[in-house]
């Protein structure tokens, strides 16, 4: 652990250092911020003076910090996993939705929204079936994956992307059918599940996530070193020692871990793996030990502003904070194609 | 201390694109490989590198086969410079050249700077470290890829083992005065001791500067030996379908 961490602060340079610390101020800061503020504002430095009624504790300690946890933990692991598939594919539009992982999820997920209360109604691990089902959706789509492109060596990732894009429509006919045969009570949770929301989460079901996706994440920083290499050219890393299968393999599992159990908690949250490598390779440079641990800090500041944003723009109402990310991450969308089409 | 090629062949389903090629890349020397297009050169260069494994025959390291060497080892004792592709995100050229720097623990070390002071000098691009690499010239960018190919060979074993660069037409477009900047490095690779594998294409370069020419036509090793050996006119014309003549005074082959 020391050893990696003496690795990562040698390959980055003094600028990205400087980087990598305000952005864990701002976090620090952000969570702070969000945290206090909501349907009724309190200052958190009340909690540790012990100056808090019971009911603003209540909210405190059971509403309000595991919610702004969650947004900053999925917000680091769909930007995290984001800019290592941006490094794996070597393509800059590249994202968890875009190889089918997240569609893959939100099928296992809406199976067990609608399906869970026919076949277990009573079922002790309901809370669980949701992210259960999501992960299971995500890996059986990254196994689908491997057996397609198993064959192909090198030229493997082009297949991987058109096969990406089938499943995505695949996953988009199971939902459409799930959708149909729906009730109206399951039709209004899938809706609002789709469009994402970190509402209504409890600290049984997002400490295993926490900690699963957190140590995904520091697993995930060790091999930053060999994605640098691959933006050579999968042949030419190859001969410089990187086993290209291997890595494609830890690349694609941690993306499917983090992934999977961020869709199955928040639904799916557009566009945040796509925009927050862009900025942070605007900020400092592109050599991954930086880009993503900063990455992950990045998203999980903007995730946080987001699930603010959704909570205080229409108050008491609340806005899907799938519907803000996705409003500001499609124009950026827009902007990148048409820069590169400039190039 | 040599790479030795024996017997290899490969083939594609029924499409034979190598018969029983055999040859010797020697310590101190440089064995240039042509041949006509689509003679087997590059897929050659693919077997020995390691990248492909043949259907029959054995490449051999300095007497350890190269299928029971593993990619970290092959690494240190061979580089490999291919027409590579382009670099999608914004490395700077340092970075670039970094990649090619196997120790990657002793990363901010005196070793390190030595590395890649003598390299940058030796390819005279010290001036571009700190640019972008993705705005550099196209024969900037293959400079950069060769200093990463010659850094790679700066590791810790560098006093003890052998070390074979392997270059596919790596003169491809450079002007002539970095084409001949090329060439005399990696004459004086040689001379520190590197064995070097190249595919070239110019028929003058390779008599001038090779230690040992190799031909390939169709898959086979047709003449093999030092330039004065194969440098035939009757050869070079049957290899290449076309009158080519040789110049005994100048030693200059002419084609056209």
């Amino acid at each position: 652990m020391l050893n990696g961490l003496d690795r990562f602060f040698r390959y980055i340079s003094l600028k990205q250092l400087i980087i990598f610390n305000v952005l864990i101020l701002v976090l620090i800061l952000t969570m702070t911020v969000g945290i206090s503020k909501g349907s009724f504002d309190f200052s958190v430095l009340k909690y540790f003076t012990g100056n808090l009624t019971t009911l603003e504790e209540e909210v405190l300690v059971n509403i309000r910090f595991p919610r702004v946890l969650l947004a900053a933990v999925v917000g680091a692991a769909l930007s995290m996993s984001g800019a290592c598939l941006q490094g794996l594919f070597r393509n800059p539009l590249a994202d968890p939705g875009l190889i089918g992982v997240s569609a893959g999820a939100a099928l296992g997920a809406a199976f067990s929204i609608v399906m869970s209360a026919e076949f277990f109604p009573d079922f002790l691990f309901t809370p669980y079936l949701l992210p259960l089902s999501a992960i299971l959706g995500s890996a059986f789509v990254i196994s689908i994956l491997f057996i397609i492109t198993r064959g192909f060596g090198f030229e493997g990732m082009t297949y991987m992307l058109l096969a990406g894009i089938a499943i995505n429509a695949l996953a988009g006919v199971g939902i459409g059918i799930l959708t149909y045969i729906s009730d109206d009570a399951e039709l209004r949770g899938l809706t609002f599940w789709t469009m994402g929301s970190f509402g209504g989460v409890t600290w049984n079901l997002i400490i295993p996530a926490i900690v699963i996706i957190l140590s995904t994440i520091v697993w995930t920083l060790r091999i930053s070193r060999k994605l640098d290499l691959l933006q050579l050219g999968e042949p030419e890393a190859y001969r410089l020692g990187v086993d290209i299968k291997k890595l494609r393999f830890d690349i694609i599992m941690s993306s499917a871990i983090i992934v999977g159990i961020s869709v199955s908690l928040t639904g799916m949250i557009g566009f945040v793996g796509l925009v927050v490598p862009h900025l942070v390779r605007l900020f400092g440079g592109v050599n991954h030990h930086y880009l993503l641990a900063c990455s992950a800090l990045t998203g999980a500041i903007l995730m946080v502003n987001a699930d603010l944003l959704s909570r205080i723009l229409i108050q008491p109402a609340e806005l899907p904070v799938g519907l803000i990310t996705s409003a500001i991450g499609s124009p950026f969308f827009l902007w990148l194609i048409f820069r590169m089409r400039k190039k | 201390m040599s790479i030795e090629v024996n017997n290899i062949s490969y083939s594609i389903k029924d499409l034979q694109i190598l018969r029983d090629v055999s040859l010797k890349i020697k310590k101190n020397e440089v064995l240039s490989l042509l041949g006509p297009n689509g003679s087997g050169k590059s897929t050659l260069l693919k077997i020995i590198s390691g990248d492909i494994n043949p259907k029959s025959g054995s490449v051999l390291f300095d007497d350890i086969n190269l299928n029971n060497i593993n990619i970290i080892d092959r690494a240190r004792i061979r580089s490999v410079m291919s027409q590579s592709q382009d670099i999608i995100y914004d490395f700077s050229v340092k970075e670039v050249i970094e990649m090619g720097w196997l120790e990657g623990k002793e990363f901010i070390t005196e070793k390190f700077d030595n590395a890649l002071y003598k390299v940058g000098i030796e390819c005279e691009i010290s001036h571009l470290f700190d640019k972008s690499f993705n705005q550099l010239s196209g024969g900037e960018k293959r400079k950069v890829h060769f200093a990463r190919t010659l850094i790679q060979m700066y590791n810790r074993d560098f006093e003890t083992k052998s070390r074979y660069i392997m270059l596919d037409e790596p003169t491809a477009n450079l002007d002539i005065s970095h084409e001949l900047q090329l060439i005399n490095i990696l004459k004086k690779k040689t001379l520190e001791g590197f064995g070097v594998f190249i595919i070239l294409h110019d028929l003058n370069l390779a008599y001038h500067f090779s230690d040992k020419v190799a031909f390939i036509k169709e898959g086979k090793i047709c003449a093999f030996g030092t330039p004065d050996e194969v440098f035939k006119e009757k050869i070079l014309t049957e290899i290449y379908g076309l009158d080519v003549s040789f110049d005994n005074s100048t030693k200059k082959i002419s084609y056209y």
